[in-house]
C-alpha cells in the first residue's frame, strides 16, 4: 500500500508477566494525523517505544515507508525520517536551546568527513527557524535545563522536527505546557501537517486537542486495541467510555469546558 | 563572574598565560640546571597529564567512568617491551624503538575498541567495574604468559638513555593531544559525544549512532594512552606486571581530572599538573602521610568542588554529579531542577513503579 | 573421584569464606544505594583488629569475631555519621568516589600505623582432617563456613521477624514510601550501615588466619565482592550465598585441576565471569540497580 507510511503488525510486549502491549495492529498513512489514546497504563508509550525500536518487542512486525525496521537500531529509524518526542522530556540540560537543536539534525546525511566538521551554517539557520516558529527565540542561549516543562516540550518538538521527518510521534506533547501555548502547539502542527506533509502519531490526555487535529483516533486499553475511527465516533463509543469510567472514578478534568459532550468527553480522556 | 569569563580580555590572558607555560617548559632542559632527574620527573608528569587528557575523553566527555584505563598504558608498554626483545626484525633480534611504540598503541587501540564494543553496553558503575575487572583479569593474564611477558620477572629493554629527547617527544605530543581535545570539542562529532553522554536514548532517537561514536573515542583513548606506555617502557627500560599495570595510573586520571574539572578540555591538563606540583610538595614534607592526604583530597573534591578547579571559571561546565545523574533519572535533582522537574520525575517513577509492582505480584 | 570430591570440598570451604565476606557489600549497596568501595578496607580493619586480640589478649579469632563484630559496629556507624549520610541521596559515582577515598585513607593509615609486613593470625582450629585417602577438609575453613551459614540464618531471621528487619526491607524497596508510614530512615541506614560494616569486620576476623593480613588485603576483596554481588543480585542473602558457592567452586576447580598456575587463573576467571554476567545480561542487572529490586530474598 503506497498510502501508508507506518504499519505495526500484531505487536507484543511483555514486562516479566505483565503483558504491556499485546497483539496490537496500527498503522499511519502519509500525511496522516492519527491520536493514540487510553487510560493510564494502557501502554501508549510502550507501544510508542516499541515502534520507535527504543523497546524490542517480543511479537510482531513493524514497516516504516516500506522498510522493514522491526531488528533496526533506533538511530537507523531516525535516519529514515520517524522521528519522536518523549513523556519524560528528554533534552540534554546542559547544552543551550541553540545547541539542542543543532545537535538534532539528520544525522543520517552527515557524512564521515562532516563529523569532523564545524556545523555549517544551514544547520544553524534551520535551527533558528524552528526557534522563531515555535516561538522559543527569547530563550535561544538559554540552558536548556533552566527551562520550564512547557518550554521544554516545545523545544523537544523542535528538536524531533529538525530531522525532516516523514512522522513524529508525540507523547504527550500538551502536557504542562500553559494553555495559551496549547493552541499555539495546535495551529503549528497544523501548519507543519498541511504545508510539509509531516504526519503525527500523538499521545494526548487533552481530548479536543485530539479532537480538533486528528483524522482517526486508536483507543488502547490494557495494553489491546479497544476501538479505532473518527474523533466523533470514538466519543460516542460505549466501550471507550467504560473502559475510562469502569476502571477507576478518579480521572484528571484539565481545564473547563462549554458543554455537556465536551465535558463528558474531558472527564473520560 | 560569566561575563568576565566569556571576555575576550580573559581569553587572552589565557592563551598568553599557556604559551608562557609552554615556552618555559620548552626552553627548561637547555638550562644547565635541569638535572636528568628533573626531566624524568617532568616526563612523568607529561604522562599523567595525556593519560588524564585520553580518560577525560570516554570519562568526561562520554560520560563512561573508565576505572581500569591504566590497562591501555600497560598493554602499550608490553607490546614494545616484547616486539624490542622478543621478536626477529630485518636487523636480527629485536624492533627498533618508533615502530614498535606505534604498534603497541594501535594494538592497545584496537583491543579497546573490541572490549569497548563489549563493556560499554553497560552503564554507570557497572561499566567503571568491568572495566577494572578487565584491567585486573589483563595483568593476570600477562602475568600467566610467561613465555611471551617473562611472567612475574618481566622482560628488559635495551637501554636508551636519552631523557631531552624523550621530554620534547612527549611535550610534543602532549601539545597535540591538547589540541586535537580542543578541536574535537568543537566539531559535529565532539557535540554528539556530548549529546549521548547527556541522554543515550534520546540521542540515539534523534539519529545519533552512539555506540560507533563512544567506541571510536574509547579506542582512540586506549591507543593513546597505550603510546604513552609505550614510550614508559623504552625510558624504563624493564617493565613487570606489577609496574606496568598499576591501578594508581588510573586514580592519578581520575583525580587530575576531576581536581581540574571533568569534560573540560582544560581541566585534565590544569588538575594533573595540580596535582603533580602538590604532590611534590606533599612528598616532601610528609612522605608518610602523602596518601592520606590524597584520599582526602579526593573526598573533598567529590563533595565541596565537584566542577574542578577549570569549572570554578566556566560556568558551562559540568560537575560529576549531574554527569551521573542521567543514568539513574529520579535518583538526584540537579542544581537546576524546577520543581516542574520533580513533578515529571515523580510521574516517570509512578509509571515504572507500576510496571514494577504488577511485573513482583 | 577423590580429586572432585576435593575440589567440592575446597569450593564450598571457600564459598563460606566469600559468603561472610560479600554479604555487608551486596546489602548495603541494595538498601542504601551505596556502593562501598572500601569494603575490603573494613575486613582488613576487622582483621587487624581480631589479630591484636590475638597479639595482646590471646584470644583466638573464632572467640573474638563477635567482639570485632561490635568494635566494627561502631567503627560503621561513624563512618555512616559522618560520611555516608552526605551521599546517599546523591549519584552512584559520587558515594563510589567517597568510599575510594575513605579506602586509599584506611589502607594507608593501617600501614603507617602497623608497617606493611604480613600477619598471620592464628586459631586452635587449625590443620586439615582426612576425610579419606587423597581428600582432606580444611579446618579453619570449614568452621568459617559454619559461621557463615549462622551469619546468613541469624540475618535472614533478623530481616525478616523483627520489626527493625522489615523496616529495613521496606526502606529498600522504597525510601519515600516507608518515610511517608513513619519509618525513621535515617536511622534505618545508620542500622544498616553500622550492622553491614560490624558482619564486614567479623568476616575479616574469621579469614584472618587464612588470609595474610596486612594493609593492601582490601581491593581483591572489594572486588570480589563486586563480582558475586553483579552475578547474583544486589541485596539478596541467597544470591550472596549462591554467588559466593559458585566463584568458590570455580576458583577451587581451577586451582587443583590446573597445577602451578591454576590460582592466577582463578582471578582472571572471577573477573571473566564478572565481565561476562555484566555484557550478557545488561538488561536484568540494570533493572537490579534499583533498590526497589533489593532484598528478593
Amino acid at each position: 500500500m503506497s498510502g501508508h507510511l507506518l504499519v505495526a503488525n500484531g505487536i507484543s510486549k511483555r514486562f516479566g508477566g505483565l503483558v504491556a502491549v499485546d497483539d496490537v495492529s496500527i498503522h499511519v498513512n502519509k500525511g496522516e494525523m492519527v491520536g493514540l489514546i487510553g487510560p493510564n497504563g494502557s501502554g501508549k508509550t510502550t507501544l510508542f517505544d516499541c515502534l520507535s525500536r527504543v523497546q524490542e518487542i517480543d511479537q510482531g512486525k513493524i514497516e516504516f515507508d516500506g522498510v522493514d525496521i522491526t531488528k533496526k537500531r533506533p538511530h537507523l529509524v531516525a535516519h529514515l525520517g520517524l522521528s519522536r518526542t518523549f513523556q519524560v522530556i528528554r533534552v540534554y540540560r546542559e547544552l543551550t536551546v541553540l545547541e539542542n537543536m543543532e545537535l538534532s539534525l539528520q544525522w543520517g546525511k552527515v557524512s564521515t568527513a562532516k563529523l569532523f566538521q564545524k556545523p555549517d551554517s544551514s544547520t544553524r539557520d534551520k535551527a533558528d527557524q524552528l526557534i522563531d516558529f515555535l516561538l522559543l527565540s527569547r530563550l535561544r542561549n538559554e540552558q536548556a535545563g533552566t527551562l520550564s516543562g512547557g518550554q521544554r516540550r516545545l523545544l523537544e518538538i523542535g528538536m524531533s522536527l529538525m530531522s525532516d521527518p516523514k512522522l513524529v510521534l508525540l507523547d504527550e506533547a500538551t502536557s504542562g505546557v500553559n494553555p495559551a501555548l496549547v493552541e499555539e502547539i495546535k495551529v503549528r502542527l497544523q501548519i507543519l501537517n498541511q504545508e510539509q506533509g509531516v504526519a503525527f502519531l500523538l499521545v494526548e490526555h487533552d481530548v479536543r486537542f485530539v479532537k480538533d487535529l486528528c483524522d482517526r483516533v486508536v483507543v488502547l486499553n490494557y495494553g489491546a486495541l479497544l476501538a479505532e475511527g473518527s474523533p466523533q465516533e470514538i466519543m460516542e463509543n460505549k466501550d471507550v467510555i467504560e473502559a475510562y469510567f469502569g476502571d477507576d472514578g478518579e480521572t484528571d478534568a484539565p481545564e473547563g469546558n462549554d458543554t455537556t459532550v465536551e465535558a463528558k468527553s474531558e472527564g473520560v480522556i | 563572574m560569566r561575563r568576565l569569563v566569556e571576555s575576550k580580555a580573559f581569553r587572552r590572558v589565557a592563551v598568553m598565560l599557556s604559551l608562557a607555560v609552554l615556552a618555559w617548559l620548552v626552553v627548561l632542559p637547555l638550562r644547565e640546571s635541569t638535572t636528568n632527574s628533573t626531566l624524568f620527573s617532568l616526563t612523568l608528569m607529561l604522562t599523567t597529564i595525556a593519560i588524564s587528557i585520553n580518560w577525560n575523553l570516554t570519562g568526561g566527555f562520554t560520560g563512561y567512568v573508565d576505572f581500569g584505563h591504566a590497562v591501555w598504558f600497560g598493554i602499550g608498554a608490553y607490546v614494545t617491551a616484547i616486539l624490542m626483545t622478543k621478536q626477529t626484525s630485518g636487523l636480527g633480534i629485536g624492533w627498533p624503538a618508533f615502530p614498535a611504540i606505534v604498534l603497541g598503541a594501535l594494538i592497545a587501540g584496537g583491543m579497546a575498541a573490541v572490549i569497548g564494543k563489549a563493556t560499554m553496553r553497560l552503564k554507570g558503575p557497572y561499566f567503571s567495574i568491568a572495566m577494572l575487572g578487565t584491567f585486573v583479569a589483563v595483568r593476570e593474564i600477562v602475568r600467566v604468559a610467561s613465555p611471551l611477558t617473562g611472567g612475574g620477572v618481566g622482560l628488559t629493554l635495551p637501554p636508551y638513555l636519552n631523557r631531552q629527547l624523550f621530554y620534547y617527544i612527549e611535550l610534543g605530543l602532549v601539545v597535540a593531544l591538547i589540541c586535537f581535545t580542543w578541536w574535537l570539542r568543537r566539531t559535529r562529532f565532539g557535540s554528539a559525544l556530548i549529546a549521548v553522554r547527556e541522554d543515550e536514548v534520546g540521542a540515539e532517537m534523534r539519529g545519533i549512532n552512539a555506540t560507533r561514536l563512544k567506541v571510536t573515542v574509547f579506542s582512540f583513548a586506549g591507543g593513546s594512552t597505550g603510546l604513552f606506555g609505550g614510550l614508559w617502557a623504552f625510558q624504563n627500560t624493564f617493565v613487570d606486571p606489577d609496574i606496568a599495570f598499576v591501578e594508581s595510573r588510573t586514580i592519578d586520571a581520575v583525580m587530575g581530572t576531576m581536581l581540574g574539572g571533568i569534560g573540560t578540555v582544560a581541566g585534565p591538563v590544569v588538575g594533573s599538573a595540580a596535582l603533580y606540583w602538590l604532590r611534590e610538595v606533599l612528598w616532601a614534607n610528609f612522605l608518610d602521610y602523602h596518601l592520606i592526604i590524597q584520599g582526602l583530597l579526593l573526598i573533598m573534591i567529590v563533595l565541596y568542588v565537584p566542577k574542578g578547579i577549570v569549572g570554578l571559571f566556566d560556568p558551562r561546565s559540568t560537575s560529576i554529579v549531574t554527569l551521573w545523574s542521567r543514568w539513574f533519572g529520579g535518583e538526584s535533582v540537579d542544581a537546576y531542577g524546577s520543581s516542574e522537574d520533580l513533578v515529571q520525575m515523580n510521574d516517570s517513577a509512578d509509571s515504572t513503579n507500576d510496571h514494577k509492582t504488577e511485573v513482583t505480584s | 573421584m577423590s580429586q572432585l570430591l576435593q575440589v567440592i570440598i575446597n569450593g564450598i570451604a571457600l564459598g563460606g569464606m566469600y559468603t561472610v565476606l560479600v554479604l555487608g557489600f551486596s546489602i548495603i549497596w541494595g538498601v542504601l544505594g551505596v556502593i562501598n568501595f572500601a569494603h575490603g578496607e573494613f575486613v582488613m580493619l576487622g582483621a587487624y583488629t581480631a589479630w591484636l586480640a590475638n597479639d595482646q589478649l590471646g584470644l583466638d579469632p573464632f572467640l573474638a569475631a563477635p567482639l570485632v563484630f561490635l568494635f566494627m559496629m561502631m567503627v560503621g556507624f561513624a563512618v555512616q555519621k559522618i560520611l555516608v549520610n552526605r551521599v546517599i541521596d546523591r549519584p552512584h559515582l559520587v558515594s563510589l568516589l567517597v568510599m575510594f577515598g575513605v579506602s586509599i585513607i584506611l589502607s594507608n593509615g593501617m600501614k603507617l600505623i602497623f608497617s606493611a609486613d604480613f600477619r598471620r593470625n592464628d586459631t586452635a582450629l587449625d590443620g586439615s582432617w582426612q576425610l579419606m585417602d587423597g581428600v582432606t577438609i580444611p579446618v579453619t575453613k570449614f568452621f568459617v563456613l559454619l559461621a557463615a551459614l549462622g551469619i546468613v540464618s541469624a540475618l535472614s531471621v533478623f530481616l525478616q521477624r523483627t520489626r527493625m528487619g522489615k523496616s529495613i526491607r521496606a526502606a529498600a524497596q522504597n525510601r519515600e514510601a516507608a518515610r511517608i508510614v513513619g519509618i525513621d530512615v535515617k536511622k534505618v541506614y545508620a542500622i544498616t550501615f553500622a550492622l553491614c560494616i560490624g558482619i564486614t569486620g567479623a568476616a575479616g576476623a574469621l579469614i584472618s588466619p587464612i588470609l595474610a593480613v596486612q594493609p593492601f588485603q582490601g581491593p581483591p576483596l572489594t572486588l570480589k565482592a563486586f563480582a558475586i554481588t553483579a552475578m547474583a543480585g544486589l541485596g539478596s542473602i541467597k544470591g550472596a550465598l549462591g554467588g559466593a558457592m559458585i566463584l568458590g567452586l570455580i576458583e577451587a576447580g581451577l586451582a587443583i585441576y590446573i597445577s602451578g598456575i591454576g590460582t592466577n587463573l582463578a582471578v582472571i576467571a572471577s573477573f571473566v565471569i564478572l565481565v561476562v554476567a555484566l555484557v550478557l545480561r545488561p538488561q536484568g542487572l540494570f533493572g537490579g540497580l534499583r533498590p526497589v529490586d533489593a532484598m528478593a530474598s
